[in-house]
């Protein structure tokens, strides 16, 4: 067996495959809380996140805001949206139907997706600047992106002050209570409304986040390219990062990250493989992905009760 | 398990219980769907009215009318799967492109007739129908949704991407193949009649499929999947079936696409594009009416109807996606049956209190006639 493409160092993938994963990991985790809190499987999640890279494409070349501030701008915005979503939308469906569910999630995926397409003008492609340093660090032999780098510890620092804020603060607790047991939670006075507006809120804005460390740097030097086929329901992206949440059963958030990275880091791998192989990188998510169904994962994480209010 | 009908649909799904249940059984149709199916008939013979009047862009009105007939062929499939079986399928369009590439093989590689592709096309979509179907008896609802997306994923960057199949990156051409017998299928308007009486056909016989045995079946084990099963029905069995009958009905519909689009790319087969067209089937089959054979033609008809109007129209083209968007979620909040429901609700609104008549029909020819205004104006454009 030929190594075709061994000419790349093994650094080098790997830290395309983390940066990636960083990305998966972040969409996971607004993906599982989402999911957790108000039951709804979030297919709008790249299109909610879409909205902010609209935002940051705005504010940095119509406004001329500096990328930073626009990058929190559109973060901000993006919880907005997210909290909107959730009050004008899903508060008024009912929970024990899980294909009208998934299908207004599409019709709200569609909606931020054409008017996406709208935020950038119809273009083929768009290109919006970066807001992160971008050099090149040299490994060894290998190059690789400082972005990357970045987008790594990033996604894991945030990945690891939210599971504890999760974990302990009071919002949190609130928010893992309206997940368990609806009925007890507001029986406890805890708003079920409020709690998952929060949800979707902070939902969001992770989109949002996991967005604006890739998009704005997938050119390099140049900033961020965005083609068409960006602006789709499910870009090239929300698969692989449900994926990674059903590596958690789509409840575990710890686990919804570890299998961010995984996801990543295969799907790069990929690239050294032998040659007609190397370019089939949705396909490896693919298998992965059934395979993780197949086994229900969920069932390892999560009470009997509450997969049955999930599921109800 | 899940369904789509809340109190206000619970009639449509309600099965008449007096007519024994066939294997399979074609639907006697009241006068009011003849009529129906008259009227949509007529259709064909707009393009021969409009051929007379001294438009430059006459065949704009075929392809359109033809294009309403693929697409209502397409959102059957979603009928069957999605609406009887409760089946929630990500990939329909993935079928579509199986359909229409087999097709496309045996008429431009092994010179088949198009007739005869047509079956070909079905038949070549079972095997990914029975592969989903093995996925579809261990995983439900959002679990079956998840997977079929990365189906489409991985057959979009394997099967369409192989060559020998999708003939390169311009796909098959069928332009001069499409004959029978002394017609010619490439002629716009003998190609508008046949998808049309095809679609028309495949509406007939979904609604047929309902009825029967097998559709009982299937709206069974989608309201609850034990119920069912402590009565006697196979559960695998029937969604194994509606599977391959909603694979073979978008299978057919792809030999009709490859008719259309003469030489479609296999592009738009490949992931995220694909994503796009399958949820807009999804979408307006929802918006059609999800379990009715009609709805289907209803929501194909709306989709193709509001392209034309905004396609000519390049500011208010923009706004499309949006507003689709917004009307399938108002209409799954309000009326999750569709198109098909608001018209019932409406049939018996009049019946309840006559009076109502004459502003709905007011109400009814003015959005006919400002569609009809909509669409010479602003549509058929270019």
């Amino acid at each position: 067996v030929v190594l075709a493409a061994s000419s790349l160092p093994v650094v080098e993938v790997a830290s395309f495959g983390l940066a990636k994963g960083a990305v998966y990991a972040l969409l996971a985790l607004g993906l599982v809380l989402i999911y957790r809190t108000t039951g709804v499987t979030n297919f709008a999640h790249w299109g909610v996140g879409l909205m902010g890279i609209v935002f940051y494409f705005l504010l940095t070349s119509k406004a001329g805001s500096e990328p930073g501030v626009a990058a929190l701008l559109s973060v901000a915005a993006c919880a907005l949206i997210g909290a909107l979503i959730y009050r004008l939308v899903f508060r008024y469906v009912k929970r024990t139907n899980q294909l009208v569910l998934i299908l207004i999630a599409l019709g709200v995926a569609q909606f931020f997706t054409a008017a996406a397409a709208m935020g950038f003008g119809f273009e083929a492609t768009t290109v919006v600047d970066p807001w992160l340093p971008v050099s090149n660090i040299k490994v060894g032999s290998a190059t690789i992106s400082s972005t990357q780098v970045i987008s790594a510890i990033a996604a894991l620092g945030i990945a690891l002050l939210f599971m504890i804020w999760f974990r302990y603060s009071r919002t949190g607790r609130a928010l893992r209570a309206v997940a368990q047991n609806r009925e007890a939670a507001s029986l406890a006075g805890i708003d079920e409304h409020r709690y998952s507006t929060i949800a979707w809120a902070i939902g969001s804005a992770l989109a949002c986040l996991a967005l604006l460390l890739v998009i704005p740097h997938n050119a390099g030097q140049r900033g961020g390219v965005i083609t068409t086929a960006d602006i789709t329901p499910f870009g090239n992206f929300l698969i692989p990062a449900f994926g990674a949440a059903l590596v958690g059963g789509l409840v575990n958030l710890p686990l919804a990250v570890v299998g961010g990275f995984a996801f990543g880091v295969a799907q790069e791998m990929m690239i050294l493989a032998p040659e007609p192989w190397n370019n089939l990188r949705s396909t490896i998510a693919a298998i992965m992905i059934v395979a993780l169904l197949l086994l229900h994962t969920e069932r390892f994480f999560v009470a009997r009760a509450e997969q049955e209010a999930l599921e109800a | 398990m899940t369904t789509l009908a809340t109190e206000d649909t619970i009639a449509d799904v309600e099965v008449r219980p007096a007519a024994p249940a066939r294997a399979f059984r074609l639907p006697r149709l009241t006068r009011g769907q003849l009529i129906a199916g008259a009227v949509l008939g007529g259709l064909g013979l707009i393009p021969i009215i409009v051929d007379r009047a001294p438009t430059p862009n006459i065949h704009q009105w075929e392809y359109i009318g033809a294009y309403i007939a693929v697409w209502a062929m397409l959102e059957l499939s979603v009928v069957v799967v999605t609406g009887y079986a409760g089946l929630i399928s990500l990939m329909p369009f993935t079928f579509v492109g199986v359909g229409c590439f087999a097709a496309g093989v045996a008429v431009s590689v092994w010179g088949w007739p198009f007739w005869l592709a047509i079956p070909f096309a079905a038949a070549a979509t079972v095997p990914i129908s029975l592969a989903v179907g093995v996925a579809s008896v261990r995983l439900k609802g959002l679990y079956l949704a998840i997977a079929t997306l990365t189906f489409a994923q991985a057959l979009g960057e394997t099967l369409f991407k192989w060559d020998a199949f999708t003939g390169g990156q311009a796909g098959h051409s069928v332009a001069d193949e499409l004959k029978l017998g002394p017609i010619d299928f490439a002629g716009e308007f003998a190609f508008y009649l046949l998808a049309m009486a095809v679609a028309l056909g495949m509406v007939w016989m979904v609604h047929g499929l309902k009825s029967s045995r097998a559709g009982r079946a299937m709206l069974a084990v989608r309201d609850n999947e034990r119920e069912a099963q402590a009565l006697g029905i196979n559960a695998v069995k029937t969604k194994l079936t509606a599977l391959v009958i909603g694979g073979a009905i978008a299978g057919v519909g792809g030999a009709f696409y490859l008719g259309l689009l003469k030489s479609p790319a296999p592009a738009g087969f490949q992931s995220p594009s694909v994503d796009i067209s399958s949820v807009l089937l999804v979408v307006w089959a929802v918006i059609g009416g999800i379990e009715s054979a009609f709805g289907a033609f209803l929501g194909a008809t709306a989709l193709i109807a509001q392209q034309q109007i905004f396609q000519g129209a390049e500011k208010l083209f923009q706004f499309v996606g949006v507003y689709a968007a917004l009307v399938l979620v108002t209409f799954l909040i309000f009326r999750p049956g569709g198109l098909v429901q608001v018209v019932k609700i409406t049939r018996e609104r009049i019946r309840a209190n006559p009076a109502t008549q004459i502003p709905i029909a007011v109400a009814v020819v003015g959005f006919n006639v400002l569609l009809g205004y909509l669409i010479v104006h602003y549509g058929a454009a270019d």
